[in-house]
């Protein structure tokens, strides 16, 4: 399948979208909510570009729009960079201090009206990537809530959820550090949940949480011993140094 | 001895709100105790539009209508009415157009414009007897479907009626159903969109309260035309005299064997459920619906792969808005053509509009399509209230713009509105007079439309958040030409960017009273001064001592005695005390009271 991006004609493949095809193609194209493998799209808006089929032109969320036979995309008209540039704005305005989207702010150059500067700084930008991981998890201990300006994400009724597992997923897919974790020695406190922390057999450090191991042996219907990830790696590097060893 | 007298008591939700079942139950016990020659059949029907005059009780075969009819009427009316047959007058309907009582309602102005599809049934019905909606051809349309016509003849006979989705969009419901019949993946789905939420809109919920069986009917021969066993009605929570009528409607249409298996003999298997929707305004988008019928947030998707074809749990759906399927019945029944005849090109058939704010007679009016709006407004409206000036329609909820008077000849179609930068939308229309701040109406629309966003995309989210807070500044005084400038900007970010039909049209009422009303805006701005008197930091009252007779109404109503002046001496209004409520304003009979600019930043 032909399709055009920014003049440049390309090989397709059915069924992805603009934005899948712009970054195999290493054609760049702003996201912040696209994550591969997650299927909730269009949060941001940061991937809109401009399309031409037939006469009609139309502007799409890329992450969702599927290419279809000749399709002309242009991903910076001054149309398009504008209302990136405006989302960067109204982002900045909810969360001023924020590094994220200071960085984001002095990439896109805004010019931010400063009396619209909410006086409550909120992090998150309601991306929706730590839902869409918790989702993929299959705990789906957070969602989004509420509607409008008033929109967040968290648990049933923000009451400490019993489907979470601890397992921080969510914090780690965040790119404005938005979901606040705190741990002590032997406990994470994440989504008002207090959770013990259990200590590697071999290096003694806490490194994850009782309910996702249980959660974890659950799904693989086994069994799984206490190595925190460092340990697990050293011991398969040691494995292989030692069958190695056997061959030479 | 029983008669053919009828009397049919309204039980719409505006009439009940009037003690109409009141009135209603009274009229059965009176009936039935009284030692009576002629016993009428007394029966609750949905509402007759005339809601503002409600409650309404209609005496048939006489075809006399009672207006505002009390508990205390209802001895006085089968006394004189149904067993003497005289008429009372003081009950009777008065024209204010034409300036007469009316007997028959029928010829009243507000009803003599009208001309009814969707509302055919309604106030002639009781919504919960299946067997009145038989009486009047009701089932017809179906019976004549499923025993002579192929599903692709009903397909080829909607799509000729060329009906438009009445939901707002205006999509040709025929393309609809034959792009959904063309796929072949099964199972398919049926649903009835009846989460109406634009502020002052009651057209669908007056449809489902008082004939739910014609949606059911139109709902059965589309699944008939497309292939589906199974249907949902998606109705507001809110709602709840509509999801009552709507059951018994279901329940009955069960037992009489139009829904279930084998639908009257035929092959045909469908059934309905109705789905309470949780109240949310987003939840009207149709992927939004389609979700929350999943049990997900109520978030819409990009519809770039339509619903036609992957809908509800990714199966071809057919989604069409409660008037839509009212319409159904009568187009198969009477064919196309009839339909053709009504209306004008492109847009064919009736629209039911909820009329409401500043005119004279509120309620629910059915016109054909292309009746201008001048009409609607000062013919079926009977023109504003206390002769006020006309300043400026407001049609297709938040969605929809403001229209001024220089527009007031605009056809009512789907491609006219459009035009002039407003919409159709489900057919809400404000009529606002001289007094409606039209800053002050968009600010109300934006943060209708901040709360009622669904928050998933950051353009309509925080678009419509910033353009509350610039229209808030400007309407408390504190906003600058620079803010006008960025509201402007914003919303064509917001417009162009957001997700769904709600983020793409919410800056229409801003954009609209931008284009129409600017010099308001500027006097905001540039005066500090709201010239309808609507803003408070920005009005004040003053009384021309030349015009001021010295009747001193105005200083009996005023709330904290602000205004002083003796007797047949011009009055003066204490500014210091003054809370610019506006009753003086309101009230004083030689209007000298003049609206000035606020006082603290002046």
């Amino acid at each position: 399948m032909k399709v055009k991006i920014n003049g440049k004609v390309l090989n397709a493949k059915e069924g992805e979208t603009i934005l899948q095809l712009a970054k195999r193609k290493k054609i760049e194209i702003p996201s912040l909510c696209y994550k591969k493998g997650f299927e909730d799209l269009g949060r941001c808006r940061m991937c809109l570009v401009e399309i031409k089929n037939g006469r009609r032109k139309k502007i799409v969320s890329s992450c969702a729009y599927p290419v279809k036979e000749n399709l002309e995309v242009q991903t910076h008209t001054e149309e398009i960079i504008k209302i990136r540039k405006d989302i960067v704005m109204l982002m900045y305005l909810k969360s001023p201090d924020n590094k994220y989207v200071q960085k984001l702010a002095e990439e896109y150059k805004i010019d931010e009206p400063k009396k619209y500067i909410q006086k409550i700084n909120d992090d998150c930008i309601l991306c929706g990537l730590c839902v869409e991981a918790c989702r993929e998890l299959g705990t789906n201990a957070i969602s989004m809530v509420q509607r409008g300006s008033e929109k967040k994400v968290s648990t049933p009724y923000d009451d400490e959820s019993k489907d979470c597992i601890g397992c921080g997923s969510c914090a780690e897919v965040c790119p404005t550090d938005a979901i606040k974790v705190e741990e002590t020695e032997n406990t994470r406190t994440i989504w008002n949940r207090k959770f013990e922390l259990v200590s590697c057999k071999i290096c003694g450090k806490n490194y994850t949480t009782l309910e996702t191991i249980k959660y974890s042996e659950k799904l693989l219907g086994e069994e799984i011993e206490y190595i925190c990830n460092e340990c697990k790696k050293k011991i398969t590097a040691d494995t292989f140094k030692e069958s190695f060893k056997n061959i030479y | 001895m029983s008669s053919n007298k009828k009397i049919l008591v309204c039980c719409g939700t505006g009439c009940l709100a009037n003690n109409s079942y009141q009135v209603y139950e009274k009229f059965k016990s009176l009936t039935k105790e009284k030692e009576i020659t002629v016993k009428p059949l007394v029966k609750p029907t949905g509402c007759n539009g005339l809601c503002e005059k409600g409650p309404v009780v209609k005496i048939l075969p006489d075809d006399i209508s009672y207006f505002k009819v009390k508990v205390e009427d209802v001895e006085e009316i089968i006394e004189k009415t149904i067993i003497k047959g005289k008429i009372i007058d003081r009950l009777l309907y008065f024209d204010t157009n034409t300036k007469t009582k009316i007997t028959d309602h029928r010829n009243a102005t507000f009803y003599k414009n009208q001309h009814k599809i969707a509302l055919r049934n309604i106030g002639e019905i009781d919504p919960s007897k299946i067997e009145d909606y038989i009486e009047r051809d009701g089932y017809e349309a179906l019976k004549k479907v499923l025993f002579n016509f192929k599903p692709e003849k009903v397909l080829d006979m909607v799509e000729e009626s060329y009906l438009r989705g009445r939901g707002g969009a205006g999509f040709p419901t025929g393309i609809k159903w034959k792009t959904c019949a063309s796929y072949d993946n099964f199972p398919k789905y049926v649903i009835c969109n009846g989460d109406e939420g634009d502020p002052g809109a009651f057209m669908d919920r007056s449809i489902m309260e008082g004939d739910p069986n014609t949606v059911i009917e139109g709902m059965i021969i589309c699944a008939y035309a497309v292939g589906s066993n199974q249907g949902y009605l998606y109705i507001r929570d809110e709602y709840e005299l509509a999801r009552k009528n709507m059951q018994i409607a279901i329940d009955s249409a069960r037992e009489h064997g139009y829904l279930g298996k084998n639908i009257l003999g035929s092959s045909l298997n469908f059934d309905l459920e109705i789905v309470r929707g949780g109240g949310a305004f987003v939840c009207g988008e149709s992927s939004a619906l389609m979700a929350s019928i999943q049990g997900k947030v109520g978030e819409p998707r990009a519809k770039y792969i339509r619903s036609v074809e992957k809908g509800l749990w990714e199966q071809p759906t057919i989604l069409n808005n409660v008037e839509t399927w009212a319409n159904i019945p009568p187009i198969l029944l009477n064919g196309p053509n009839w339909f053709k005849k009504i209306g004008v090109k492109d847009n064919y058939g009736t629209k039911v509009f909820s009329l409401v704010g500043k005119v004279k007679n509120t309620g629910l009016v059915e016109v054909p399509m292309g009746s201008s709006l001048r009409n609607l407004v000062f013919e079926i409206g009977g023109g504003i209230i206390n002769d006020k000036e006309f300043k400026a329609v407001q049609t297709g909820g938040p969605s929809g713009g403001c229209i001024p008077k220089e527009h007031l000849d605009v056809n009512l179609d789907f491609d006219s509105l459009d035009d002039i930068g407003s919409m159709m939308g489900s057919g809400g229309v404000i009529v606002m007079d001289e007094n409606t701040c039209m800053v002050e109406v968009a600010r109300y629309y934006m943060e209708f439309l901040s709360e009622e966003s669904c928050g998933k995309c950051t353009t309509c989210r925080e678009g419509i958040k910033l353009m509350l807070d610039i229209l808030t500044n400007i309407t408390e005084g504190k906003g600058t030409k620079e803010d006008l400038d960025l509201l402007i900007d914003i919303c064509h970010t917001v417009e162009k960017g957001s997700l769904c039909g709600l983020g793409q049209t919410a800056p229409n009422p801003v954009k609209t009273t931008i284009e129409f009303f600017k010099d308001e805006y500027l006097e905001h701005i540039e005066n500090h001064r709201c010239p309808a008197g609507v803003c408070k930091n920005l009005t004040s009252y003053h009384i021309n001592q030349d015009e001021c007779i010295g009747c001193g109404i105005c200083a009996k109503k005023c709330p904290v005695d602000a205004i002083s002046g003796e007797p047949k001496k011009a009055h003066k209004i204490d500014q210091n005390s003054c809370i610019t409520c506006g009753e003086c304003y309101e009230n004083c009979p030689v209007d000298a009271i003049k609206i000035g600019g606020g006082i603290v930043e002046s």
